[in-house]
């Protein structure tokens, strides 16, 4: 999961590096500037790259900050509403790129660095003039070498500055199961002391649960990363993808949720969620079901739900009873359900459902399953 | 190494007492996998449908195990994994989601330096049709055929393999490499194997966005020069940069990871990429004689 700019900031800041002067802005509250800047920007917080390009950042001024940053909120950026701003004072000095990312290839953290600020990730992972790029294990040690291999490589006006980011951020990963971490534009103002222009942070979700620090943040930020906290508090996955779609999913696996999502879009339907349930760990209860049914009855526009469930060891007909329970738990939910269940036990799900007149329609092939709720929403 | 795999390995399931690891241990077995026992912090007890021991030192020194299956908490796989390999097990299989990527890079590493086969993490785990099964991939997929499928996704390679089964069409070996974005092995490193593997016709590629798996199996795979036909699907045309979509590996950033970047890799690589189940079902059919 990809950190807004601000909290990947925090942790920057935590583990020792100098940012600009900035007040964090979420929608509804009244904007300050920052006590002291000259010249700011005002940056939404959306988890994205390429903000600059799509309206996302914007210069400032004190007079016309309040519209500057509703202009800054009224953009969409590569499909995100920003829900806060960052205004940030600008800092003056030479540019640079610093990253450190698992590198799943190699296996081992590489740690990269261009003279060039603002370029993309790969073309500092490709190289260029001045560029390094140093794969370490992903161990203190290792990367100490690699941060004392970045000093001997780089401009000796710039070496103090960089080997101290580099440590920095190498704290950083390790203390906080980073993926990635890297600071694009890296300032180097005429004193030679680095400022991080920008942060790009990716957690591991798999270490948030154990991580007091992160799970505080996340719990803290609820209203900004629902989807994540939907994941840490509820223990699988939901996402949110389309707030004015029609077709609610219920689904379990990975891959084969983002499957019907995409056959359902290239069928012009508007899927609304993503959502591995893992039907392997509701131990006879119904909750995460409820929890589902829960969130999709609060989008206005939708018009049925598609159950698909391809089991392996789940027992289907255990399954239709949780299904059948949380139906009834949920009368929010007035549209119609389509229910594709396959595997072990379908025929015991099929008898319970077919034995309920509860306006669940069953169907066992999924193409026609995708084809009859599409259909659905469309009002056929 | 997997794909050599027999009904004559020696298999052990480390975490056999728990209950996930009881009930996969007989459905293996049922299978026709050799389980020879299992490791567990409680002492055997008389109603223990396998052998159980206390560690893999002790399991494999009393069964000869040459394989095992971790079934246990994400949390605890590095340090299982590390019993397995001093062990001297030759392979281990660990299903567990959510293990670290930082646990995950020191596995990697401890395995490769140990010359021992890591599948996983988050992996539903692999099948030799008609030989043996290790994890827990639905029988109703299963089938022995030609086909070579590896796949990152448990349940999107399950429906696939369903629909093939059904035609008539089943696998020579199916690797699930799980979704993981750092794991053991990867589809590039079984792109040799399945080129040279003769009970192999053609394979099924099943992958996500995020990471670069598919485009360095891409360029494996052309420089093999096999001319054995590949199919590859790819889910995650819809999913939203930045954020994860279930598995930890199924994440977008600037132009890596992209739907985009991997058909046109597969593609270069004269890989048939399909947009949607049926469509890969049907060229499969078309174009690879049934078993």
């Amino acid at each position: 999961m990809l950190l807004l700019e601000a909290h990947g900031k925090k942790l920057l800041a935590d583990a020792g590096l100098p940012l600009p002067r900035s007040e964090f802005v979420r929608a509804g509250e009244a904007p300050h500037w920052p006590a002291g800047a000259a010249a700011c920007v005002v940056k939404a917080q959306v988890p994205v790259g390429g903000r600059g390009k799509a309206g996302g950042i914007l210069r400032a001024t004190p007079e016309l900050l309040a519209a500057q940053v509703q202009a800054v909120f009224a953009a969409r950026i590569k499909g995100h509403a920003p829900q806060a701003v960052l205004i940030e004072e600008v800092v003056q000095g030479s540019e640079h790129y610093l990253s450190l990312i698992v590198d799943a290839n190699a296996g081992g953290l590489r740690l990269m660095y261009s003279p060039q600020g603002g370029v993309e990730i790969e073309d500092a992972f490709e190289g260029g003039a001045g560029s390094v790029n140093l794969l370490s294990a992903p161990t203190p040690a290792g990367l100490a070498t690699a941060a004392a291999q970045l000093r001997a490589s780089v401009a000796p006006e710039n070496r103090d500055a960089l080997t101290y980011v580099a440590q920095r951020l190498a704290d950083c990963v390790l203390d906080n199961g980073l993926l990635l971490a890297e600071i694009n534009p890296l300032f180097i103002d005429a004193q030679g002391r680095p400022w991080a222009g920008d942060a790009k942070l990716v957690v591991d979700m798999n270490v948030v649960p154990e991580h007091a620090g992160q799970r505080a943040l996340f719990e803290a930020n609820r209203d900004l990363y629902p989807d994540a906290w939907r994941k840490i508090s509820e223990d699988f996955d939901y996402v949110e993808i389309d707030r004015q779609g029609s077709i609610g999913l219920v689904t379990t696996g990975a891959g084969l949720s983002m499957m019907l999502i995409d056959e359902l879009v290239a069928h012009g339907a508007r899927p609304i969620n993503f959502c591995d349930i893992r039907t392997g760990q509701m131990r006879g209860r119904p909750d995460r079901l409820v929890s589902v049914l829960g969130w999709l009855g609060e989008i206005p526009t939708l018009r049925v739900v598609l159950v698909n469930v391809f089991a392996g060891i789940t027992d289907l007909g255990e399954f239709a009873h949780l299904l059948l329970e949380a139906r009834r738990l949920c009368p929010a939910i007035t549209v119609p359900v389509v229910a594709r269940l396959v595997g072990h036990n379908a025929a015991q799900a099929e008898a319970l459902i077919k034995a309920v007149p509860c306006g669940i329609e069953w169907e066992p092939d999924l193409e026609r399953a995708l084809a009859r709720a599409a259909a659905i929403a469309e009002g056929h | 190494m997997l794909l050599d795999l027999s009904h004559d390995t020696a298999v052990i399931v480390q975490g056999i007492s728990g209950r996930m690891g009881q009930t996969h241990a007989k459905l293996m077995q049922r299978y026709g996998t050799r389980i020879v026992g299992g490791t567990s912090s409680r002492p055997p007890s008389p109603d223990d449908a396998f052998p159980v021991f206390p560690d893999c030192a002790a399991a494999v020194a009393a069964t000869g195990a040459q394989l095992s299956l971790l079934m246990v908490p994400p949390l605890q796989t590095l340090a299982a994994v590390e019993e397995a390999v001093h062990a001297g097990l030759r392979a281990v299989v660990t299903v567990g989601e959510g293990v670290p990527v930082l646990d995950a890079l020191r596995i990697r590493a401890l395995t490769r330096e140990a010359g021992v086969t890591w599948l996983g993490a988050s992996t539903p785990g692999m099948c030799i049709p008609g030989e043996l099964k290790v994890g827990f991939l639905p029988d109703v997929s299963l089938a022995p055929g030609r086909i070579g499928v590896m796949s990152k996704s448990g349940t999107l390679s399950y429906e696939v393999g369903y629909r093939l089964v059904a035609l008539g069409h089943g696998q020579s070996a199916w690797i699930g490499v799980g979704g993981d974005p750092v794991k053991g092995l990867r589809f590039a490193d079984l792109a040799a194997g399945f080129a040279a593997h003769d009970r192999t016709a053609a394979l099924v590629l099943v992958g996500e966005v995020g990471g670069t798996e598919e485009e360095d199996f891409a360029a494996a795979w052309q420089a093999l020069h096999c001319g054995k036909p590949v199919f590859a699907l790819i889910a995650g045309a819809q999913a939203k940069e930045g954020v994860t979509m279930g598995h930890a590996g199924a994440l977008v950033m600037g132009r890596r990871g992209t739907l985009q970047s991997k058909q046109a890799a597969l593609r270069a690589a004269g890989v048939q990429v399909f947009s949607s189940i049926q469509s890969l079902v049907r060229a499969v059919d078309a174009q690879v004689a049934r078993a």
